[in-house]
């Protein structure tokens, strides 16, 4: 049975407090100085009338990968559930797929000079009916995860009820991940 | 290349690069590599990477990381962590982390040290404790811990009178209570779901524009230190126009007539000036909470507020929550269920009730921070004590003489006001232990400093958590000490037996605690073996909410002879801690002691000093104020604190981004640089606390940042004694 896989990231619920990378780090054991996850944040407007901009930065997981289709050793590769992993054994860190991702998501894991990238935690939980690290942690529900072909799911029912954008969706890459935009103060 | 290696300066702050593998004695890298010994299945525990104390569970997997996550048997948890929390691992095998006692060899604060076995430092601390208490008396030796700080101080004498009830409420007003910086898992995630609920209304007053202001309907840039007058303002108007709960005012409360005098001049016109918001704002904001009382809550300040009129912006507070009538109402404050409170109301035993498992002889000398004596801290709870007390206290050897010092993971050389000063007190003791993960720049002042087990490494007794209804917690190991690292408990049990008074102790291991506590209730005990967290099938209860009550008394018949004729539990309400026992707007016996204080009233709000600037500070989501800073993931995140200024006081200074500065008062000349942003008064700055380390050994933030308690004086606020963080600075060129 195939999945259709959607993160969403609500950012009315995000507050930047990081406890996602370090889950991520942690679970995953990325390298010190390089990361598959961060939220950014930056402060927008003209004091007083200010607003803050979150912005989610890890692999969106797109159905159309540029990342894939330049991989000269298919190392970049694309499972049935359409999620985009790398296999280590072939990677020869060309570096093509990272030049390649509008999303700027990939980087050379120092300790085993490869290429690596956010997996949604496939090995480790996802494939286990676990959310991803990330998910799972988050202090303040600020992300779901789930099957959209579940209509019973919370990222089935949350994803009908709000306004969705997805990344660079001009691109044409259709990614699995969803934002919710910010409903609160100054936008630029 | 690498985006992520790019912009890893995420929170716009600029970082340095990791830093070399230096080996310090005694420290976990000086050992090599070493296997972490414990289990590839969860553990429940209590996290204690900050003061909040969060129900966590933890694995570990090929004996290499440890997995920690929020242990969702506690309801409010799930399975959600702060990052400091999940960074726990990291603190865990630190290579720069103590393994071994050491005993200093140089002079003091000199940094030369020796490794020793634990049998020489404890016979050595046994012997010089023993020493000092032959010479000068027991009181001649002060012990301390992580409680005594400001935090857990403002927290107890808030929560005494009540706790927040986020999630049925319509309206939140919030003063600094910086809960997006400041975690508190259950809180914080109650707080982060009212503020994106469309239908709830926040309003935050910070002079900063902190990640709380970003989220609410309404920020309003207070002067730092103003918060009391908007709030008497607030009260102003409610009793000018009779919008408020007469009833209540009426059943519940004593001295009503001293607080409409007190407020009669605190007109929104007059708070302006104060504030720095316009008298409009306060009639509307008044008009609005009126409208959606009792499920309004405004909250208690934090931080960002502070000044010596501490104790009269909580008491104005706690005034505007008892006028709208909210106390023990579905949507407003409440008091903490503990079990003793739940059974006496059930009159039956409905949640098993906890031994004291320390001896606690009623000792009879006066404290040397006054903590609950007549005078200056008359109204601080012993428990929790005044930290800022204690330098002049050694320095004047009064109320006696202070010899030596046993300090447990806190570290008041970079949390407390003045440091410089508690310095030079430390350097005229005796002997100083300090049981600590690190080699801080307090442990840097010890004659013997102890390594202790990290919380992952530890078994401890069980401690309480009332909420709406009774908790208990325990905090269970999750992998065995690494190498030779031992807890407090076992090391005061041990030195408790080499001094000769081990027999005072009802038990000698973990597991004897354990029972004792629990008055040998094994499913108790079980219960918090597997869960980590034992909560009881009560019904949550609002005593003044008749539905709650309701539910209360079918369940525990026996209740309703309490229940009055409009269904409550109102004699609740009348059986408090006060001489009256019912609430006192007007204290007799605090006026008796400080005179002007018994009412809220407008005093003691100016933190300036006659400086054009406010200097204040907080927390960062990654850190805690003091003992986070060198966990490398954490370290990672931030690493320093470059003092946020507003662009037009960056320009009239001519400071650009990065820019190096001085910040002078009479207290300190303090180096800093500069983080240019809109999101601060032109006339505040704000540093993030716990960088500015001066200890060495702390290799990743030694020499980084500015200690903003360098510039606090020791002076604290009137009654409880709080820490003002708050301080008048000027701006002077490198």
């Amino acid at each position: 049975m195939q999945k259709q896989y959607r993160l969403l990231y609500d950012e009315n619920l995000c507050i930047g407090c990081q406890a996602c990378s370090i889950a991520c780090r942690v679970e995953n054991s990325v390298p010190d100085e390089v990361y598959r996850v961060q939220v950014h944040m930056q402060t927008m407007g003209i004091f007083p009338n200010l607003g803050m901009h979150y912005e989610r930065l890890s692999c969106v997981m797109c159905e159309n990968p540029p990342c894939v289709s330049v991989c000269p050793t298919n190392a970049s590769f694309q499972s049935k559930d359409g999620l985009v992993h790398i296999d280590e054994k072939s990677c020869i860190s060309c570096k093509y797929c990272i030049l390649a991702c509008p999303y700027h998501a990939r980087f050379i894991n120092p300790l085993k000079n490869v290429v690596e990238k956010c997996t949604f935690c496939y090995e480790t939980r996802v494939s286990k009916e676990l959310s991803p690290a990330c998910v799972s942690i988050c202090p303040t529900d600020a992300l779901t995860f789930g099957d959209m072909r579940q209509s019973n799911s919370l990222v089935y029912q949350k994803s009908h009820k709000e306004v969705l954008l997805f990344p660079k969706a001009h691109l044409g890459t259709k990614p699995k991940v969803a934002f919710i935009p910010n409903r609160k103060g100054a936008k630029s | 290349m690498a985006y992520f290696q790019a912009r890893r300066d995420f929170l716009k702050l600029a970082t340095t690069g990791a830093s070399a593998t230096v080996v310090i004695p005694g420290s976990l890298g000086a050992l090599g590599d070493v296997a972490l010994r414990g289990e590839d299945k969860f553990i429940r525990s209590i996290c204690e990477m900050c003061s909040s104390r969060c129900p966590m569970e933890a694995r570990v997997v090929n004996g290499k990381t440890v997995l920690i996550q929020g242990n969702a048997f506690a309801k409010e948890m799930g399975t959600s962590l702060c990052a400091k929390g999940v960074a726990g691992a990291s603190q865990l095998y630190d290579s720069q982390r103590l393994v071994k006692p050491l005993i200093r060899t140089g002079k003091r604060g000199e940094n030369k040290w020796r490794e020793a076995s634990w049998d020489e430092a404890l016979s050595l601390i046994s012997t010089k404790l023993s020493a000092l208490k032959e010479r000068y008396g027991a009181r001649s030796v002060i012990f301390s811990a992580k409680t005594g700080e400001q935090y857990d101080l403002l927290r107890s004498f808030a929560s005494a009178f009540g706790s927040p009830n986020f999630e049925n409420s319509t309206y939140i007003l919030n003063f600094g209570h910086n809960l997006f910086e400041g975690l508190d898992i259950p809180l914080t995630k109650a707080m982060a779901h009212f503020s994106a609920d469309p239908s709830k209304k926040l309003v935050v007053f910070d002079p900063r524009f902190s990640v709380m202001a970003s989220k609410a309907n309404e920020w309003h840039p207070i002067k730092a230190g103003s918060d009391l007058a908007f709030v008497l303002a607030l009260l102003h108007v409610w009793i000018r126009d009779g919008k408020f709960d007469k009833k209540f005012i009426e059943q519940y409360t004593l001295g009503f007539d001293k607080l409409v005098e007190s407020v009669k001049e605190t007109t929104p016109q007059w708070q302006q000036s104060l504030t720095g918001i316009d008298a409009k704002v306060v009639e509307r904001i008044a008009a609005e909470i009126y409208t959606s009382a009792p499920r309004c809550i405004i909250d208690w300040g934090h931080k960002a507020t502070t000044t010596k009129a501490e104790f009269q912006r909580t008491r104005a507070i706690l005034m505007a929550n008892i006028l709208m009538g909210n106390v023990e109402k579905e949507g407003g404050i409440y008091f903490a269920k503990t079990a003793e409170r739940i059974n006496a109301l059930a009159d039956e035993r409905v949640a098993p009730e906890l031994n004291d498992p320390y001896p606690r002889p009623r000792v009879n000398e006066p404290r040397i921070d006054g903590a609950g004596e007549e005078g200056m801290y008359r109204f601080v709870s012993r428990s929790h004590g005044v930290l800022q007390a204690i330098p002049d206290a050694i320095l004047a050897q009064k109320p006696y003489e202070i010899k030596g010092w046993f300090l447990t993971r806190h570290n008041p050389l970079v949390t407390v006001a003045h440091p410089q000063k508690m310095k030079e007190a430390m350097e005229q003791l005796e002997f100083i232990v300090v049981n600590d993960v690190y080699l801080s720049d307090t442990a840097m002042m010890a004659d013997v400093v102890l390594p202790e087990a990290t919380y992952l490494e530890r078994d401890e007794g069980i401690s309480k958590s009332a909420f709406k209804t009774p908790t208990y917690m325990m905090r269970n190991r999750i992998v065995a000490p690494m190498h030779h690292t031992k807890s407090l408990i076992e090391v005061m049990r041990d030195l408790a037996e080499r001094m000769g008074f081990g027999s005072h102790y009802a038990w000698k291991s973990i597991a004897e605690l354990r029972a004792f506590q629990a008055k040998g209730d094994a499913e108790l005990l079980q219960t918090l073996l597997m869960r980590g967290v034992a909560s009881f099938d009560v019904p949550p209860l609002l005593a003044l909410q008749p539905s709650s009550v309701e539910r209360f008394c079918e369940r525990y018949p026996k209740s309703s002879v309490l229940r009055d004729t409009q269904g409550v539990f109102s004699h609740f309400l009348r059986s408090l801690k006060t001489p009256s026992k019912k609430i006192e707007i007007f204290s007799a016996e605090v006026e008796k002691t400080f005179k002007g204080y018994g009412v809220p009233r407008s005093v003691d709000m100016d933190v300036t000093q006659g400086h054009p600037y406010v200097l204040t500070s907080g927390k960062s989501a990654v850190h805690t104020n003091g003992h986070t800073q060198n966990i490398p993931y954490l370290n990672m995140l931030l690493s320093t604190n470059p003092i946020w200024m507003h662009p037009s006081t960056a320009k009239a200074h001519g400071l650009k981004m990065g820019d190096t500065f001085y910040l002078q008062n009479a207290i300190s000349k303090e180096k800093a640089t500069v983080f240019i942003t809109e999101g601060i008064r032109p006339d505040t700055l704000f540093a993030y606390m716990g960088f500015g380390r001066d200890a060495p050994q702390l290799k990743r933030t030694h020499g980084k940042g500015t200690n903003p308690s360098k510039l606090l004086s020791l002076e604290s606020a009137t009654l409880c004694g709080a820490m003002i963080t708050n301080v008048g600075v000027t701006i002077v060129k490198a």
